[in-house]
C-alpha cells in the first residue's frame, strides 16, 4: 500500500489555495468514489421500496394521478387545455416526466445532506457523493417512466419520429440544472431547515407557470420564453412529437444557463464542504 | 521512523447557540463561495475554542491514546484527524490510509440486511467491491452474527450491530486507525476479541489512535498518551505519567465540583445547639489551609468551633470519608491509648487532628466530625459531607494503583506447582 497516495493535509481555507487545479481534484474525487456512489444509490433504492406493497409502481402512480386529474378537468370542460399534436395523456406524461426529473430531483437532493446526518458527522468522504447518489435515483425513476411512455405510445398506436434517438441528450441540460440546484439547496438546507418546505412550494408553483401539462398558447409565447425552464421541458417533448426541437435558440441559452449554474454550484459546494459537518 | 501524523498549532472553535451557529454558517458559506478566505483565528461573539494550541507527532508503529474529561475535546480532535472537522488554525498532516471507527454502524441502513450493509459500509469506508468480497467471510466470522446475516439490521441486538460495524471497520486495513470509545460497548468476549485485533493491527506497523474512558485499555494498548483538558493539551508522552496526570486532574475537578454543589454521597447534619462548627479544613504543618496532599503525607484536620455553655466529658471523632460515603479513617479522641476527654468552657476553640502517614489511594475525600458526651453518649453535633473536600495526589514517579482505597507497596511471586 502506498502511503503517499493517501496523504492528506487539513488546513483552514485549504480549498481556496488550489486555484484551477481544484477542478481536476473534484473530478478525480468523484471518479475515485464511483463505487460508493453506486452503493449509496442501491441502498437508497432498495430502502425506499423495501417495505412498500406496490414498490416501484409508485414511480408511475403519482404522475398518472396528476395527469388523470387534468384529463378529467379537460373532459368536463372546466379547464381548456387546447389542442395537442399527440394524444393529451402522452403529451402530459412526457412533460411531467421531464419536469419531475427537476422537481423530485431538487427536493430529494436538497435533503440528501441533512438526511445523512450521522454519516456526515462520523465518516469522511466527499459529500458530493450523497447528492450524486440521489441524482442517480432520480435518473432511475426517470428511465422507468420513459419506458412507460414508450409503452403508452404503443397503446395509442403512435409511432415516434426518428428524432427520438436524441432524447437522452435533450434531457441532459435539465438534469445538469437539477444537480446544480441540488448542490446549492442541500447546503442551504443544512443550515436553514426551511429550505425543503420552500422548495416544495416553489416546485408546485412553477409546475403551473411552466408549460408542462399544457401546450404554450400561441398568443402568450413571449411570457413563456422568459422562463428558461420552458425550453428545457419542451425540447425533449418536441423530439418525440415533431422529431426536432422547435425553439433551438431558447434551448441552447437554457442549456448554457444550466451548465453555468452547475459549475458554479459545484465549486461553491466544494469550497463549503469542509464547513458542513459542524453546522449540520 | 517516519512521522505519519503531524498536528501543528491546531485550533478549532464552536458556537454555543444554534441561532448564532446558523448565522455564522451562512456567513462562512457566503464568504467561501465568493472566494474570500476566512480569517478564522479570531473568536466571534458566542464562540469558544473547543481545541486550542494542539501540536503533536505520531510515528509509524505507535499507538496513541487520547484521554480527558467529558467535553475536553477528545472526539473533536479525533474528528479533525479524520478530516471531518477542518481546523480553524494550524495544520494536520495524515500520511497514510485513514480508517475511522468514530461511531460503528454509522451509515447502516436499518431496513437493509447485514449482507447489504457490509457492502455499503465497506464502500463508505473506502473499500472496493473486490476488497469486500475478499474480506467478506472474515467480517462475518468476526461479527459473529450467524443467521442474522440476511435479516434487516433493525432486528439486530445492539451488540450485533456494534460487532458488525467494528468488524467492517477493522477489516478495511487502514494504515492509521482512529477509534472513539467503541470498545466500551459489546460484551466481554467481544471486547477481548477486539483488543486482540487491535494488537494485531499494531504489529503490522499501523498507527492506532484511541479515545477511551477505560484507562485500563488505554494503558495496555498505548505507547503514548495525550491528555486533554478543556481543549488544551496538558500532557503528552509516557502512558503511566499521563494516566496519573489525568487521574489527578479528574479528582481535582471533582473536588471543585463538590465545593460548588454539595455533591457528596451522604449528607448528615445534626446539631443539638450547644456547638457551632465555624470551619473544618485540611491544613499543613504550618497550620495553613490546603486542599490537597500527596499519598503518605500526614492528614491534619483543623476544626474551629464555638460552644455556648460550659460542657464536660466531651469527646470528638473525626472521620475521613471517600465519595461513596465510606469512612476510610475514623478515630475518636478517647481511644484506648489516649483518653482525650475534654471539659469545655463557653467560647471559641480550635481542634487539630493529625493522622500519621496514611496510605490512602489517590482520590477525593471529605472530613467528617462528630461531638459527643463520653459519659451519656449524648450526640451534640454531627457533620457528615458538609466540610471542605480535599484531594490526595500521586507522588512523583509513583506507580498507579489499580483501584481500591489503599495505596500500598507490593511484591509478586509466581511459582509453577506441578513440576
Amino acid at each position: 500500500m502506498n502511503s503517499k497516495q493517501y496523504s492528506r493535509v487539513y488546513e483552514p481555507n485549504l480549498h481556496l489555495k488550489l486555484g484551477m487545479k481544484i477542478w481536476i481534484q473534484m473530478f478525480a474525487e468523484l471518479i475515485q468514489h464511483r463505487e460508493l456512489i453506486w452503493r449509496l444509490f442501491l441502498r437508497n433504492l432498495l430502502a425506499t421500496y423495501q417495505q412498500s406493497l406496490l414498490g416501484y409502481l409508485w414511480i408511475m402512480i403519482t404522475p398518472l394521478v396528476a395527469i388523470g386529474t387534468f384529463v378529467l378537468l379537460n373532459r368536463i370542460g372546466i379547464l381548456n387545455i387546447g389542442q395537442t399534436d399527440v394524444p393529451y395523456p402522452l403529451f402530459a406524461l412526457l412533460g411531467l416526466t421531464t419536469w419531475q426529473l427537476l422537481s423530485t430531483g431538487i427536493v430529494a437532493g436538497s435533503n440528501s445532506l441533512t438526511s445523512a446526518g450521522a454519516l456526515i458527522s462520523k465518516i469522511n468522504f466527499p459529500r458530493e457523493v450523497l447528492i450524486v447518489a440521489t441524482m442517480a435515483q432520480t435518473i432511475f425513476e426517470f428511465l422507468i417512466k420513459f419506458l412507460f411512455i414508450l409503452i403508452l405510445c404503443g397503446v395509442f398506436k403512435y409511432m415516434p419520429p426518428p428524432g427520438i434517438v436524441y432524447f437522452p441528450l435533450a434531457i441532459v441540460p435539465i438534469f445538469i440544472l437539477t444537480i446544480g440546484l441540488s448542490l446549492i439547496f442541500s447546503l442551504i438546507n443544512g443550515i436553514f431547515r426551511d429550505t425543503a418546505n420552500i422548495l416544495n412550494l416553489m416546485m408546485t408553483f412553477s409546475l403551473f407557470l411552466t408549460p408542462v401539462l399544457y401546450p404554450v398558447p400561441a398568443d402568450k409565447i413571449y411570457y413563456f420564453r422568459l422562463n428558461p425552464l420552458t425550453a428545457l421541458v419542451n425540447a425533449p417533448r418536441d423530439l418525440l412529437v415533431y422529431g426536432h426541437i422547435q425553439q433551438p435558440m431558447d434551448f441552447l441559452i437554457s442549456t448554457g444557463i444550466s451548465f453555468l449554474i452547475f459549475l458554479l454550484a459545484w465549486r461553491v459546494f466544494h469550497l463549503v464542504e469542509t464547513k458542513i459537518p459542524e453546522r449540520l | 521512523m517516519e512521522t505519519q501524523i503531524t498536528v501543528k498549532d491546531v485550533a478549532k472553535k464552536f458556537t454555543k447557540s444554534l441561532k448564532r451557529s446558523m448565522a455564522y454558517g451562512a456567513l462562512d458559506i457566503f464568504q467561501s463561495s465568493l472566494g474570500f478566505s476566512i480569517d478564522s483565528s479570531q473568536l466571534r461573539s458566542g464562540e469558544f475554542w473547543a481545541l486550542n494550541n494542539i501540536s503533536f507527532d505520531v510515528t509509524k508503529g505507535e499507538t496513541l491514546g487520547i484521554i480527558g474529561c467529558n467535553g475536553s475535546g477528545k472526539s473533536t480532535l479525533l474528528k479533525m484527524l479524520n478530516g471531518i472537522f477542518y481546523p480553524d488554525q494550524g495544520s494536520i498532516t495524515m500520511a497514510g490510509k485513514v480508517g475511522a471507527l468514530i461511531e460503528v454502524g454509522a451509515g447502516f441502513h436499518p431496513m437493509l440486511s447485514g449482507r447489504e450493509n457490509i457492502y455499503i459500509n465497506g464502500a463508505i469506508l473506502g473499500m472496493t467491491k473486490k476488497e469486500i468480497d475478499a474480506k467478506f467471510d472474515e467480517i462475518v466470522a468476526f461479527a459473529d452474527i450467524g443467521d442474522f446475516l440476511d435479516a434487516p439490521v433493525k432486528h439486530y441486538s445492539s451488540g450485533m450491530y456494534v460487532r458488525l460495524g467494528f468488524a467492517i471497520a477493522v477489516n478495511v486495513e487502514p494504515e492509521i486507525l482512529l477509534i472513539d470509545e467503541v470498545l466500551s460497548v459489546g460484551d466481554l468476549a467481544f471486547q477481548n476479541k477486539s483488543l486482540q485485533k487491535l494488537s494485531a493491527l499494531r504489529e503490522k506497523a499501523h498507527i492506532v489512535v484511541f479515545v477511551s474512558h477505560n484507562l485500563e485499555h488505554v494503558r495496555n494498548l498505548c505507547d503514548k498518551i495525550l491528555v486533554l483538558n478543556k481543549g488544551e493539551l496538558v500532557y503528552y508522552g509516557d502512558p503511566h505519567e499521563a494516566i496519573k496526570y489525568y487521574k489527578d486532574l479528574s479528582n481535582e475537578s471533582e473536588t471543585t465540583s463538590i465545593k460548588r454543589v454539595d455533591g457528596w454521597g451522604l449528607h448528615m447534619k445534626h446539631s443539638s445547639g450547644e456547638f457551632n462548627i465555624i470551619k473544618g479544613c485540611l491544613v499543613d504543618d504550618q497550620a495553613k489551609e490546603i486542599d490537597s496532599l500527596i499519598i503518605g503525607q500526614d492528614i491534619i484536620i483543623l476544626i474551629e468551633f464555638e460552644v455556648n455553655q460550659n460542657l464536660e466529658d466531651i469527646i470528638f471523632s473525626v472521620a475521613i470519608t471517600e465519595k461513596r460515603a465510606f469512612a476510610c479513617i475514623w478515630q475518636m479522641s478517647n481511644d484506648s491509648n489516649q483518653n482525650n476527654v475534654y471539659h469545655l468552657k463557653k467560647g471559641k476553640y480550635r481542634l487539630r487532628v493529625r493522622y500519621k502517614s496514611p496510605q490512602l489511594a489517590a482520590g477525593t475525600y471529605v472530613p467528617s466530625v462528630s461531638i459527643r458526651n463520653a459519659k451519656t453518649g449524648q450526640l451534640y453535633e454531627k457533620l457528615y459531607g458538609y466540610l471542605k473536600p480535599f484531594q490526595v495526589k500521586y507522588k512523583e514517579n509513583d506507580h498507579i494503583g489499580h483501584g481500591g482505597i489503599l495505596h500500598i507497596d507490593h511484591e509478586w511471586h509466581l511459582h509453577r506447582q506441578d513440576g
